[in-house]
């Protein structure tokens, strides 16, 4: 039934279908971005945790608020300040034990604050507390007016003086190169969370994990339900028996409740020991560190659910299958099981596999989300759900860059699988409900 | 044979008493996401009373499409009438009449029966309750006595115990069963008028000589004039008088029975007539005759004869002229501009 | 038909009991006692503790031990958690908020879904339909979590702000039992329960709208709709009383597939809003590896999960002809 030509065919309507092809292109630009995070190192997880600018400033790097705008530059001007006075404890304690402390290396201390690309300006001590000094007052001349977001009339004053304490604020901080001043600009586009990290880093940080998540559970539920529902289909009795029981058992088992249960399993660093036992110590190192730290417990969990759906429709069309004439036909030509699975049955649900798979893909993207929402998902770097969860209270105080920035990755992500899904659906089965 | 100018059919007075459905010049078209399909391209003939007519044609010609355009059960919103199609009955057109009018001839004064006896029924509800509807939204009968006429009903399609399947669901009837409801919810308000389309198809030969025979009978105590869809000759041959025979939407050639079995005037309805087995005739060693070729497509319809491509007396002036429709006065019609006459034999070859 | 039902019955209890095994060997993996840690002091309490759930036995007896006490409902092992009740009494308590978030979403996603569906299918093709299809899958392609946050942030603080009172409550619960059914039905339940209902019925909308749509658009290409049509029946009639009853056999099938995933939103829904139901309870059992009520509650969930099945193999009987009288 399925040929070259039927093949060629499906391909030609899938390239003519424009919001399929749109969103295979969105889904690939996806991967993309995916694979330079895990390959390239685009991002990596200290770029997530890493401080980029005060807390919660908005994204595009524009504050309209005075208010933020002051707020925003006392937080660069206190890291200074912070320093300042480190540096001078650093220097009486060494004073007190009669070390005559070298400046170099007090300096070098004060060098040592980044705030993400962000170095301080390369001059001495002193000039760093006179420029400093002249920053606070303007400062304590903004706080002379009473309300700073309903400015009245004063609005060019306040203007003025907010614009100089900015000038004054980057004084204190070394002038930047285009390509730093361009990486810092992204870096600040979505603005940054209640930490000061960068929404932006962390949103398309969070695109790997989508990615992984998806990828891999995609593949393992595919593979495993594909060959359980084969085999079911294809041999009956008992072997469909033990399958059809064995789906469903585990469907009986809401979805939730049995990756809470082995969330369970998987807490307490047990697993990790036992296994670390088994190999001689190298399945931490194998892995790269325990369990709870790679997406490992996620993919388990959810390869445990997701397989049952795919084994499902697969067992049904290879049980039509074997009814068919031409399978039946090979079997009385006297063609060998293998044979007639690999030749005659596998092509004919591989469309199924494809359809699953991209299903899988979305369900896991979202499980996803709610798992980490719900504190038993991934547990370190940055995913959508984490951060979301973390935005619950941004947004009661009407900050939405964080939530709005993992929302629309994500929405972007899961829109173009479901769109890929429909149209695999109607070319490959349109017959399916 | 008069030579009538252009598409424009002899008015034939659909006034006479005996004419129970006109149709004339019948374009439908479809909105598609490819453009329009024209699947049905002026289309007139008459259904008289007490008359069976068959319309024949190979599949996709619009046959189908032709007698839903009648029932108006085409889906409204991508179809489209030609505006000088007309479908006549007492002297309305009911291309112009609302749904509500509609619905209130539908099952009462036209009654349709579908080709897929396995399907046509609902499957949740019971033959007796199917039956009920039409009675229910055409008369006024009460409760009993609508039980009463669907028992009548099953008892004169011939159902064994009517009175026990009228609480059965369709999937414990045969398809034979099946077809017989069906046909008696189509008689169910005696109609005038009874458009079959297939009927016999799904079933097997002996049923089908049974069905066809009750329509016989039935038409002939209720005087329902019938126009009987259908690919195989052989049923026409047996039911009906006159046929029209369709084209890629377009009817080719209409005669009596007789006539078109003894002496085939479109080149089409000659090929078809070949196409069947004779029993009489001796046909060892002769394979049956088919019809090379392909029909145009919807999209891409010449605007010249529509069979040109497929006969095998084609001239120069058939791939570029719309052949017009040639009318004796006993009704017999055909597009052709070279109809074989009865010494078709020294027909040219080309 | 009770034939059918019967045998469908029996076969649930291999299910059931593949369950419970299930469950009861993922959560052996790791020693469960070590959950207790910390929660008591001595070594004897914890031995206590092995001794009172049984396991210091072998495996098969436990199994057999815990199959018992599932068919006879005897839950009363304590909480390690909650000190002081047991795992019955804590079930006991969750049940209620539960059942006030789960039984009325199911019931107005399906209405709402259902009426919008056939909306849908009566304009077939054209733009209302087209942008009820549309909406569907830009409803379904953002995530369950962000409508919980913006629910509550338009429902219970912007909201207010525009009318002077808040409808809705941020968390919280009064169970039915505090003031009697009245005061519950009027006050309390909208007060802490309608929101999260109406969040939950929104996020559901769009999966079961494009599922009902297709359905009827399959059913409404029926060759019965034509023969219907052709009796004379009106469109109403056509769609309320032809299709209708034919997908209702898909409808109810979906009900019950609906029904696991309607759990997953009331977990989060019950952990964002803090309703003390089932879902938040597991939640918490699992966090704070209370092992007597994961194990129980995991059981339960299941045997929900199959009763509702056995519901559906019997809805199916009422409804379609062909089941019931074969
Ligand atoms: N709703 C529709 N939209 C577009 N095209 C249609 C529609 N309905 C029918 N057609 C087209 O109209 C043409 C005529 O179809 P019709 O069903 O009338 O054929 P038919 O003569 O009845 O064939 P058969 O003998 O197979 O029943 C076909 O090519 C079909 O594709
Ligand atoms: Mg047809």
């Amino acid at each position: 039934m399925s040929g070259a030509s039927d093949e060629s065919r499906s391909l030609r309507k899938f390239l003519r279908h424009k919001p399929a092809m749109i969103s295979f292109v969105v889904i690939l630009a996806y991967v993309a971005v995916a694979a330079a995070v895990i390959l390239g190192d685009l991002v990596s997880v200290e770029d997530c945790e890493r401080r980029y600018g005060p807390k919660s400033t908005p994204g595009f790097g524009v504050s309209q608020l005075f208010e933020k705008r002051l707020q925003d530059l006392s937080w660069y001007a206190e890291q200074i300040e912070q320093k300042l006075a480190l540096r001078q404890k650093l220097k009486r304690r060494l004073q007190s034990r009669g070390v005559e402390p070298t400046n170099e290396k007090i300096e070098q201390e004060l060098r040592g604050l980044r705030i993400g690309n962000l170095r301080p300006a390369d001059i001495s001590a002193e000039d760093f507390q006179i420029r400093l000094d002249s920053l606070w007052n303007t400062v304590a001349e903004l706080d002379e007016f009473d309300d700073l977001n309903n400015p009245g009339s004063d609005t060019t004053t306040i203007e003025r003086l907010t614009s100089a304490a900015e000038g004054q604020m980057r004084s204190l901080y070394a002038e930047q190169t285009p390509a730093e001043a361009r990486h810092r600009n992204l870096h600040l586009l979505f603005g940054t969370d209640v930490a000061g990290r960068s929404v932006f880093l962390r949103s398309i940080y969070s695109i790997r994990v989508a990615i992984l998540v998806g990828v891999v559970t995609g593949f393992i539920s595919v593979a495993i339900g594909s060959l359980l529902g084969l085999a079911a289909g294809y041999f009956g009795g008992w072997v469909d028996g033990v399958v059809t029981w064995l789906y469903s058992t585990f469907a009986s088992i809401p979805n939730i409740v049995m990756l809470m249960v082995l969330a369970y399993m998987f807490r307490g660093g047990e697993i990790d020991a036992w296994l670390n036992d088994l190999t001689g110590d190298r399945f931490g190192w194998l892995i790269g560190g325990t369990l709870d730290e790679t997406l490992i417990p996620v993919f388990v969990a959810f390869s445990a659910t997701f397989w049952i759906g795919p084994c499902r429709v697969i067992r049904g069309e290879t049980l039509k299958l074997r009814e068919s004439e031409y399978v039946q036909a090979s079997q009385v030509m006297g063609y060998s099981r293998v044979r007639i699975l690999l030749r005659h049955i596998l092509p004919n649900i591989s469309h199924l596999m494809l359809i699953n798979f991209s299903l899988l893909f979305i369900g896991a993207i979202k499980s996803e989300v709610i798992l980490s929402f719900l504190g038993i998902g991934v547990q370190s770097g940055a995913s959508w759900g984490l951060m979301i969860d973390a935005a619950r209270d941004e947004v009661l105080n009407d900050f939405f860059w964080q939530i709005g920035a993992a929302t629309a990755l994500m929405f972007g992500l899961v829109l173009a699988f479901n769109i890929l899904s429909d149209a695999l659906q109607d070319i490959l089965d349109p017959k399916h409900v | 044979m008069t030579v009538s100018t252009g598409n424009l059919i002899r008015p034939k007075s659909p006034e006479t008493p005996s004419v129970a459905l006109s149709v004339r010049n019948l374009s439908t078209s479809f909105r598609t996401d490819r453009g329009l399909v024209n699947a049905v391209s002026k289309v007139s003939f008459d259904l008289h009373r007490g008359e069976s007519v068959g319309l024949v044609g190979e599949s996709g010609c619009g046959k189908s499409v032709t007698s839903k355009s009648i029932m108006r059960l085409l889906p409204e919103h991508v179809t489209r009438y030609g505006a000088e199609s007309q479908v006549q009955l007492d002297g309305e057109n009911l291309l112009t009449y609302s749904e509500r009018q509609m619905r209130a001839l539908r099952g009462n004064r036209i009654a349709m029966i579908f080709q897929e006896p396995m399907t046509a029924l609902n499957p949740v509800f019971t033959v007796g309750w199917q039956l009920d509807e039409a009675l229910r939204y055409h008369t006024k009968l009460n409760r009993t006595q609508r039980k009463a006429r669907v028992v009548e009903l099953l008892d004169m399609v011939e159902i064994p115990n009517p009175d026990r399947r009228y609480y059965e669901y369709p999937h414990q009837l045969s398809g034979g069963m099946r077809q017989r409801v069906v046909i008696a919810m189509a008689l169910a308000c005696e109609p005038e008028i009874l458009i079959a389309d297939e009927p016999t198809t799904a079933l097997d030969v002996t049923i089908q000589a049974q069905i066809l025979r009750l329509m016989k009978n039935l038409q002939e105590r209720t005087g329902t004039a019938i126009l009987l869809i259908t690919h195989d000759l052989g049923v026409v041959a047996q039911t009906c008088d006159r046929v029209v025979v369709m084209y890629a939407g377009q009817v080719v050639e209409q005669a009596t029975v007789r006539e078109l079995f003894h002496d085939p005037a479109h080149p089409y309805s000659r090929a078809l007539l070949q196409s069947i087995p004779q029993s009489g005739k001796k046909q060892q060693g002769k394979r049956l005759a088919t019809i090379d070729g392909i029909v145009p497509s919807l999209f891409d319809m010449p605007d010249a004869c529509r069979f040109a491509d497929r006969c095998d007396c084609r001239q120069d002036l058939c791939v570029t002229d719309l052949p017009p429709i040639s009318e004796d006065d006993s009704g017999r019609s055909v597009r052709c501009h070279f109809p074989v006459s009865d010494s078709s034999s020294t027909r040219s070859e080309v | 038909m009770w034939a059918y039902v019967l045998r469908r019955f029996f076969y649930n209890i291999p299910v059931f009991m593949g369950i419970v095994l299930l469950v009861m060997l993922a959560l052996r993996v790791r020693d469960p006692v070590n959950g207790l840690l910390g929660k008591v002091k001595t070594e004897q309490e914890i031995a206590a503790k092995r001794m009172e759930l049984g396991l210091d036995k072998p495996f098969v007896q436990q199994y057999g031990i815990f199959l018992k006490k599932l068919c006879t409902l005897d839950f009363d092992e304590e909480s390690w958690v909650n000190r002081g009740q047991t795992v019955g009494e804590v079930m006991q308590r969750c049940v209620g908020p539960s059942l006030a978030l789960t039984v009325p979403s199911l019931v107005l996603t399906t209405l709402i879904s259902v009426a919008i569906a056939l909306m849908s299918a009566w304009y077939r093709g054209r733009w209302l339909d087209k942008a009820l299809v549309i909406s569907a899958v830009l409803g379904m392609s953002v995530s369950f979590l962000v409508y919980i946050v913006f629910g509550q942030y338009y429902a219970a603080a912007w909201l207010p702000d525009q009318i002077g009172m808040s409808p809705f409550a941020v968390s919280g619960y009064e169970p039915l039992e505090k003031d009697g059914i009245g005061t519950y039905v009027l006050k309390h339940w909208p007060y802490y329960c309608l929101l999260p209902v109406l969040i939950s019925v929104i996020v559901a909308m769009g999966y079961d709208t494009r599922f009902y749509r297709a359905v009827m658009v399959e059913e409404s290409g029926r060759d019965y709709i034509t023969t219907a049509r052709a009796k004379g029946a009106s469109q109403p009639k056509v769609m309320f009383v032809h299709m209708l009853k034919n997908a209702m056999i898909p409808i109810i099938t979906r009900v019950v597939i609906t029904i696991p995933f309607l759990i997953t939103g009331s977990f989060l829904l019950e952990v964002y809003f803090a309703i003390p139901g089932m879902g938040k309870q597991l939640l918490t059992a699992v966090v704070e590896a209370d092992f007597p009520i994961v194990q129980a509650f995991t059981a339960v969930f299941a045997a929900i999960y199959i009763a509702s099945n056995l519901l559906t193999d019997v809805l199916y009987a009422v409804v379609d002809p062909r089941v019931r009288l074969s």
